[in-house]
């Protein structure tokens, strides 16, 4: 099973475009595909499928909201000062704790003197699976809970649910959210590799510099991809410099091209609605450079472009200043 | 001070565009601040083409556990949400700084008061003062480190620092998603700003970001991006629904793009172009709202 995360930092470059277009070129060449839509708070894999209908959709609990019981609050306002996420707040006359920020953590509670204050398991999301999409490979979906937290543990469980689908020789592709944080991490901890997506901006390049350091942490190989490189082909030889400096491999480029947002709105695929199209040529070009290069060279490939270094992330620690005691922090 | 925050669910649709031209459109009016609550990928200073400046640490509290007031009684593993204390059954405990969300439930609930505040650097907040062309504003941006899960208090403390300002209008970028990021950003705001792209896709994440608004009892108005690259109607549904209201549409046009590649913001860049005209009735419209 290879795990591969398509990532890229900075949102709208064309994750799930490329993601989607991949899953279908490996499937059509015979691989056994599992396509994971790992943003949950945005999810949109299956728009690009043209997918409207799911075989199961399960909620999956994960996690708790505090609640204040009001025959026992005195108003006393502890639980506010506490909350490290800035959950509970005073509204009409009362300590209110929002369901929406509320991480859970359960720290009121642990200070209301009136002990008025409990716990109750929330549901995460919704983890949606098609077991059978139009070219045979399964697509497992999520759907976070409106403006909630967890949704790094939703993404495992998307992940999970993949895995359980795939055969021993799958090939697992993770489209991940826009961002490093919670939900980026989930998706690439446990990934063999990561494709990378930029455009030829400055903002769209800083947010890869950062998105490829977090690969580093979990020591995975990384590929590029520059899409709508035409935009900006000066820009785009920089961050094609990049990729050679860092040893990422650099898989193609995909011109601009109208014809890719008319295929979402046709809700279709790109390579299936303008198969012609020099966008969709470059999707299926760079699909066929995956294959070749990385999947069929996997053992090699992947200790070539292994970073040179295992950078793990190392936390900056700021001892309490009156700490004397030996205590070993690991 | 008065608060707007833009923001729409889907990435790359153009919210860090409209938030950095609306602001210093607005600027031509009123004292602004503008906060990049993006700390994941934030990138309001590379479309200002400024160095961020002022950097000071967002800190949250790590347990440090001092053994000679430590009873072992595993107390603190037991009421640490996120796995981040290890208490091995008659062993001291011992914690994992990464894991560690700094919400102090151990600190509050050890019966002997053996933990003491410590703390991780989870990123850092800035502070730069941006001119352009005639205009001033002040940015405050949050960049949480790589490598770091704990997302909401980097963008909790970044809020701060920009509350602190007190100016007349706070003006908040915020992340793509529909998450509790995206909700502690604009929670607390008078207006949001959610700005799309006629796409199923900018449709679908559209509609989260519109139902959040409502929950959190936010009024909406809602920018179309991109006008042009796809049928607009089921964008005009999406806020019709939701009672939210159309304040502008912006067409597709290259000159954006150029603008962006520059670290020229387009209202700058290219006065006269329509977007930029666009952008400097919305940023008016705003200073007289909030």
């Amino acid at each position: 099973m290879i795990e591969v995360a398509v990532a890229s930092g900075k949102g709208g470059v064309g994750k799930s475009t490329v993601a989607a277009s991949l899953a279908i070129h490996l499937s059509k060449q015979g691989y056994s595909v599992v396509l994971a839509d790992a943003d949950a708070e945005a999810p949109n894999a299956h728009l690009v499928l043209g997918i409207n209908s799911w075989n199961e959709v399960r909620s999956y609990s994960e996690g708790y909201i505090a609640r204040i019981d009001y025959s026992e609050c005195t108003g006393c306002g502890r639980c506010a000062e506490v909350c490290a996420f800035k959950a509970v707040k005073y509204v009409g006359g009362r300590y209110v704790i929002s369901e929406l920020t509320c991480e859970g953590c359960l720290t009121c509670s642990l200070v209301c003197p009136e002990s008025a204050i409990s716990r109750t398991r929330v549901v995460a999301g919704e983890v949606k699976v098609v077991r059978r999409t139009r070219w045979g490979f399964p697509l497992v979906s999520s759907l976070l809970t409106l403006g909630r937290p967890n949704s790094g543990k939703l993404v495992t469980e998307v992940k999970n649910t993949a895995r359980n689908l795939a055969a021993d020789d799958s090939i697992i592709i993770i489209d991940s959210a826009a961002g490093i944080g919670c939900q980026v991490i989930a998706s690439l901890a446990g990934a063999h590799m990561a494709v990378l997506i930029a455009e030829p901006t400055p903002a769209s390049f800083s947010d890869l510099k950062r998105v490829h350091a977090v690969a580093k942490h979990f020591g995975i190989p990384s590929a590029l991809i520059v899409n709508k490189s035409d935009i900006n082909p000066d820009y785009t030889e920089v961050i094609i410099e990049y990729a050679k400096k860092e040893k990422i491999d650099f898989l193609g480029t995909i011109p601009y091209d109208e014809d890719i947002p008319k295929s979402l709105s046709l809700l279709k695929p790109p390579t299936e609605a303008f198969p012609q199209s020099p966008a969709s040529k470059a999707l299926r070009n760079i699909a066929g450079v995956f294959e070749e290069r990385v999947l069929r060279n996997w053992s090699k490939w992947r200790y070539e472009f292994k970073p040179p270094e295992a950078r793990p992330y190392v936390p900056i620690i700021i001892k309490p200043s009156e700490y004397s005691i030996s205590g070993e922090v690991k | 001070m008065g608060c707007v925050a833009v923001t729409g669910g889907k990435g790359g649709t153009g919210k860090s565009t409209v938030a950095v031209n609306v602001a210093l459109a607005a600027a031509e009016y009123r004292d602004i601040v503008l906060a990049d609550l993006d700390v994941e990928a934030p990138n309001d200073h590379i479309l200002l083409n400024a160095e961020l400046e002022g950097r000071e640490e967002i800190r949250i509290m790590i347990p440090f556990i001092d053994y000679s007031k430590c009873v072992k009684c595993g107390t603190c593993a037991k009421v640490c949400d996120t796995g981040a204390i290890l208490a091995p059954k008659g062993r001291y405990p011992f914690t994992l700084p990464r894991l560690c969300s700094g919400c102090r439930a151990c600190y509050f609930a050890c019966p002997t008061k053996a933990i003491a505040e410590g703390f991780k650097v989870i990123g850092y907040s800035y502070r730069t003062e941006i001119t352009s062309g005639s205009k001033s504003l002040t940015l405050i941006t949050g960049v949480l480190r790589e490598g770091e899960e704990h997302v909401t208090p980097a963008v909790l403390a970044t809020k701060d620092r920009a509350l602190r300002e007190s100016r007349d209008l706070l003006v908040i970028d915020t992340a793509a998603g529909s998450g509790n990021t995206v909700t502690a950003s604009i929670d607390g705001s008078d207006l949001i700003i959610a700005v799309t792209e006629p796409t199923p896709l900018g449709v679908h994440d559209l509609e989260l970001v519109l139902e959040l608004a409502s929950r959190l009892g936010i009024e909406a108005l809602v920018v179309i991006n991109k006008v042009g690259i796809g049928p607009k109607e089921k964008v005009v549904d999406i806020v019709v629904r939701h009672g939210a209201k159309i304040i502008a549409e912006v067409p597709y046009s290259k000159d954006i793009v150029k603008s962006y590649v520059k670290g020229v913001p387009i209202i700058e860049a290219d006065p006269s172009n329509t977007i930029a005209s666009k952008f400097r009735e919305l940023g008016k419209y705003l200073s007289e709202v909030v």
